[in-house]
């Protein structure tokens, strides 16, 4: 379980990028974190792998107390995280291969397991047959889909996804949500920030919507070119 | 599979910053060239030294007209020194004989006469044969009734010794640069090596790897250079060994001292890549870390 308890984060001088934050988001969920660039959302993310440290409030994220956790145990807590971002964060010059590795490298597992793990990954995302690419040669999507698997490579118990269709096209945002989606039939918690409502909108998820750092209560609408979507109910 | 991933990033870092990294070997090849040869040539001036001083004769001339019973109080007032070790009376005739052997000629011959002093010659405890000392043994044996001059290669010796000296505190003064300049260098590469892999550090942390992991790739990478710049000093130097050998006949090379040669500018070399890589690549991380 992941909870936020009245969490503030200030950036250096600027105040509220987040406010007073009180949040709960359950095991196996698919939460669906919405909102205008520069309303939080990224930041949010970053509170539950402990990229940043709440100003004020603690975030909890499974057994881990932000109020409490060690360097050390950012790098445990983030072993069991898989996080998928807008810009892919792969390793341009190694091969895919490596890149779905690296996480089980850094847990110190044996080659011929990571061998065996990363072939069934690449195969879930449909890149086996490109494994020894180098990841700069790929399309976006492919990039993406490279990026879930290695998100998936530690099983996680929650996968993060920070924009992740941002730089898609509608056909590779689609796979890129069907690819969630799977993930999160098996039973990790999916939590994702977009703002591409187009996509979502007939996902029957649960929706936190945000605003200038703050988490919006009730019934929210948003607007897209030509069509008014309530957020929560997804009726145009 | 770490240790495999610690290797292919290491030399991926050294391949990518090639130039610096031939740079920074190069500088430490020179570095350590030039160290060694200079803590050899400290250890031949300080050998010599100490082999010219064990030898070193201290003479003690008489007053050409000193008595036999003034040439006995003077042996049995220097026998009291404890910091003799040896001391041999040389007669007039003995001294002779010496010229003869010095100068080829009989100086009776050249002269009608022999004005040769009687004398004693001196060989002090090796512990003693030191200026300071000296001196004060000089002053003593010329202050007894009797005694004309007392003699010994003064000036040499304080040439030899300022000689050692200078290259000792030299040594020190360039040690101290080349250390420095190895130092400036190795940390400009792994500054280099890390800026460049910011992005790669990044997602690393992200993905939960530990400093260690994230560091040892630069660790080693300075551990490389150091090994790479000691071998290539090692060759120079036995070159230069070879050429001082043949040439000047002054060193007695053996296996050994290749061997030695080896193990000294490799150690060393991996020594100083190992510390200043480890020091500088945890300082370099935080830094570009802590603006993000």
């Amino acid at each position: 379980m992941i909870q936020f308890r009245q969490v503030t984060v200030n950036y250096g001088y600027v105040p509220g990028a987040l406010k007073d934050i009180n949040l709960q988001m359950h095991d196996g969920d698919f939460t669906l974190i919405l909102g205008p660039t520069g309303s939080g959302k990224s930041t949010l993310l970053r509170l539950i792998y402990m990229d940043i440290l709440p100003s004020a409030g603690v975030v909890t994220v499974d057994k881990w107390s932000s109020f409490r956790i060690t360097p050390r145990q950012i790098n445990l807590l983030r072993r069991k995280i898989g996080v998928v971002f807008q810009d892919f964060k792969l390793i341009e010059n190694m091969s895919i291969f490596d890149n779905v590795a690296l996480p089980l490298v850094i847990e110190g597992y044996r080659r011929k397991y990571i061998k065996k793990l990363v072939h069934v990954l690449l195969d879930e995302v449909n890149l086996l047959q490109s494994m020894d690419q180098r990841a700069s040669t790929l399309s976006l999507g492919e990039k993406q889909r490279v990026a879930i698997a290695r998100a998936m490579a530690k099983n996680p118990f929650v996968v993060i996804a920070d924009e992740p269709t941002g730089n898609l096209d509608r056909e590779a945002s689609k796979n890129v949500l069907s690819l969630l989606e799977r993930i999160n039939r098996n039973g990790t918690s999916v939590i994702m920030a977009t703002h591409d409502y187009e996509l979502i909108k007939k996902t029957p998820y649960k929706r936190i919507y945000m605003e200038n750092g703050e988490v919006l209560p009730g019934e929210r609408t948003i607007t897209i070119p030509n069509k008014k979507i309530n957020l929560l109910t997804n009726q145009e | 599979m770490k240790f495999f991933f610690i290797l292919k990033q290491t030399f991926s870092n050294l391949w990518r910053e090639r130039t610096p990294v031939v740079a920074t070997i190069l500088t430490i090849c020179i570095a350590l060239t030039i160290l060694v040869a200079l803590f050899e040539i400290s250890f031949v001036l300080y050998d010599q030294l100490r082999d010219l001083k064990s030898k070193m004769v201290i003479e003690v001339y008489l007053d050409p007209d000193a008595t036999n019973d003034q040439v006995k109080s003077i042996q049995n007032k220097l026998e009291t020194f404890n910091t003799i070790e040896r001391l041999r009376f040389v007669s007039k005739e003995t001294a002779a004989g010496i010229f003869k052997e010095e100068f080829g000629e009989n100086i009776m011959d050249i002269l009608n006469e022999n004005p040769l002093p009687v004398s004693f010659e001196i060989r002090l405890l090796k512990e003693f044969n030191h200026q300071e000392y000296l001196s004060l043994f000089k002053t003593q044996v010329e202050n007894l009734n009797g005694v004309d001059e007392v003699h010994y290669r003064h000036a040499l010796i304080e040439k030899l010794e300022n000689v050692t000296e200078a290259v000792a505190i030299g040594g020190i003064f360039v040690l101290i640069i080349l250390v420095f300049a190895m130092n400036l260098l190795i940390r400009n590469t792994i500054k280099l090596s890390v800026y460049a892999k910011r992005r790669q550090i990044d997602i690393m942390k992200i993905l939960g790897a530990g400093n260690l992991l994230i560091r040892m790739p630069f660790i080693f990478e300075g551990a490389i250079e150091g090994f790479i710049g000691g071998m290539f000093s090692a060759i120079c130097l036995i070159f230069a060994h070879k050429f001082v050998a043949g040439t000047f006949h002054l060193l007695e090379i053996g296996t050994s001292t290749y061997k030695m040669l080896w193990v000294i500018t490799i150690s060393f070399g991996i020594g100083i890549g190992l510390i200043t890589s480890s020091v500088s690549v945890g300082s370099f991380v935080n830094k570009i870390f802590s603006k993000k």
